[in-house]
């Protein structure tokens, strides 16, 4: 649905966004991740039509959107993060406005998506009068009008309590299972992305990071927690024994392939350390993320990152980011 | 579907309490300006004026002859003011609230969406005009009575006419006066295209304008007054003299009307080239 090949985007001497390679299969949940100025938002932008590419092709539903902005974007709805809106006209008239410059649209239509966002009672009411949740859900009709096939979401998230957040993550999963729409979700929220996502692409200073299933970050990311009274000579000891890759925070072991939590327990009460207890310990997107941001902060600051993980005590491994090719 | 996003641009404009400022200030202006005429030696000055070149005061003190006088000062002030305040707010206030990303995540090409606005600028700039002239003429009704017309504007027009030949020229000339409140709206609107904000873009279109005004009144320039819009805005006087100069009228006319035109394909290609962000 959407493809970004080799984009670059520069505002005057600053790069924005660095040779970004993407690609959002139809009917995936996608998240992109990054913290404020990652690049996310100019790459939706490029995305949309807003923002110009330095170089490279944007194409979303199979149309450049450079040469083909109305074929590309025909079938796309799109939220950002604070929906604005003709405060002084009713939701309704807000409505019929923004829908027209995609294509005529019923009063029918409109009515089907009034009901469907749960705007019923409220649509002839100013847009002034509304709640923060109440135009969150009418930036949603609005998307939702044109029909679309692909949803566009940046940063829905902002600006809401946390009770609109829940809200809005079931009306995400709602769409993606009642409308089979696929979505590309920005967000900085992890939890947010860990819980709605399917696939996930991370933006560091405009450059990806990494691109990758979930499921596959928290299965590759797994470590384990040791509890010993000596955790320094514990890992001395594993080491030696050729049993994990590294350790982290003073309690985290990263085992090596082929190594378990039956062999490290061994190897310690052998060697005379009190094991107190060891579980393996699924590591959340967030660890995940603050490991993979820690590494490109430390690789810009520190030309000389080592490969080794003993050079950085507070990573369990530091993974080096992952380019397209 | 273009008359569909019309309607609604027009919509917008219209749902706004800051596009009903210039109505406003001219209802108000009008007011003060027919008091001041009837109530001051403005009247009686006039009276001396029309008596001393042979005509009777009391024909020509009419509904007609105030509304002219209070339109001039109006046209020079309050409708390029009224004018830039609404073409500069066209595109650069949908940027600032944030409802141009909201449009611009449409398929509606952007060229497409500056003529909508465009057009929508123009209807405002022909009612605002209408509006000005109708109530002008309404409120002198009010405290004139319905006679001769006589019209004066030193340089441009020294003439009387008949009631009925007068309320003709009356509102033709309001033809040309749409085509001055475009002219303007449209240098404002093509500064709405810049990234920069409303005000900036109102207030940068008033200073092309007082520009010309200044240039245009020193003697200097005096051989270089087709350059100056406001030369050109003068046209509309033209239309009371005797006989009418069509080739002087028409000359401006093209002029503006380039300008209109200049003025939307810089402010489009301006605006093409942008990047839209938050």
């Amino acid at each position: 649905m959407i493809e970004l090949r080799n984009v670059q985007k520069k505002f005057g001497s600053r790069l924005a966004v660095d040779d970004l390679t993407l690609t959002v299969p139809r009917g995936e949940i996608f998240g992109l991740l990054g913290h404020n100025g990652a690049g996310k938002s100019t790459a939706i932008g490029m995305m949309l039509g807003q923002v110009w590419p330095t170089s490279g092709a944007v194409k979303v539903c199979g149309h450049d959107v450079a040469s083909h902005r109305a074929l590309a974007l025909h079938k796309v709805g799109a939220i950002f993060e604070t929906p604005a809106f003709y405060d002084y006209l009713s939701g309704w008239r807000n409505l019929e406005i923004l829908s027209h410059y995609t294509a005529p649209t019923t009063a029918l239509r409109i009515r089907e998506v009034v009901d469907w966002v749960g705007l019923t009672g409220r649509e002839q009411s100013k847009v002034k009068t509304y709640s923060h949740g109440m135009r969150a859900r009418l930036a949603l009709a609005q998307a939702l009008l044109p029909g679309p096939e692909l949803l566009i979401l940046d940063e829905p998230g902002n600006g809401l309590d946390p009770e609109g957040i829940a809200e809005m993550r079931q009306t995400i999963g709602r769409l993606h299972r009642e409308l089979g729409l696929t979505i590309l979700l920005s967000s900085h929220q992890l939890t947010e992305v860990e819980q709605l996502c399917t696939r996930i692409a991370i933006l560091q200073q405009g450059r990806k990071v990494f691109e990758g299933q979930v499921t596959e970050v928290r299965a590759a990311r797994s470590k384990v927690a040791l509890k010993t009274p000596d955790f320094a000579a514990a890992v001395a000891i594993l080491h030696e024994r050729q049993l994990i890759n590294g350790s982290s925070d003073g309690r985290f072991l990263v085992l090596k392939d082929g190594s378990s939590t039956a062999d490290v327990t061994r190897a310690l009460v052998s060697a005379g350390v009190a094991v107190e207890g060891i579980w393996q310990h699924e590591q959340t997107l967030e660890d995940f993320y603050l490991s993979l941001v820690g590494g490109q902060k430390k690789q810009s600051n520190d030309h000389s990152a080592s490969s080794s993980e003993h050079s950085m005590p507070n990573r369990v491994v530091q993974r080096p980011p992952q380019r397209e090719p | 579907m273009f008359l569909a996003q019309l309607h609604n641009e027009l919509w917008k404009l219209f749902g706004k309490k800051r596009t009903y400022i210039g109505f406003g200030a001219f209802i108000l202006a009008q007011t003060a300006m027919l008091l001041a005429f009837k109530f001051t030696r403005w009247q009686s000055d006039f009276e001396r004026l029309l008596s001393g070149n042979g005509y009777v005061p009391t024909e020509f003190i009419s509904a007609l002859t105030v509304s002219v006088v209070m339109l001039m000062p109006q046209i020079i002030l309050l409708m390029p003011l009224y004018a830039t305040l609404v073409g500069g707010d066209l595109v650069a206030k949908e940027y600032e609230d944030g409802t141009l990303r909201m449009i611009l995540s449409r398929p509606i090409s952007r060229v497409r969406l500056l003529l909508v606005k465009w057009a929508a600028g123009i209807v405002f700039a022909a009612i605002l005009v209408l509006v000005l002239g109708g109530t002008a003429l309404g409120f002198a009704k009010l405290l004139f009575p319905w006679k001769g017309m006589f019209v004066f504007a030193p340089g441009m027009a020294f003439s009387i006419f008949s009631p009925g030949e007068g309320l003709g020229r009356f509102m033709f000339a309001h033809l040309f006066l749409v085509v001055n409140a475009s002219s303007i709206l449209s240098v404002a609107f093509m500064f709405s295209c810049f990234n920069m904000k409303p005000a900036a873009a109102t207030i940068v279109a008033l200073s092309y304008l007082f520009v010309n005004v200044v240039m245009e009144s020193i003697p200097f320039f005096d051989r270089f007054d087709n350059w100056f819009i406001t030369h050109h805005f003068r046209c509309w006087l033209l239309v009371f003299q005797n006989p009418v100069p069509w080739a002087q009228i028409l000359q401006s006319e093209i002029t503006l009307l380039a300008i209109c035109a200049t003025a939307f394909v810089v402010g489009c290609t301006a605006f093409y080239v942008r990047d839209i962000k938050s």
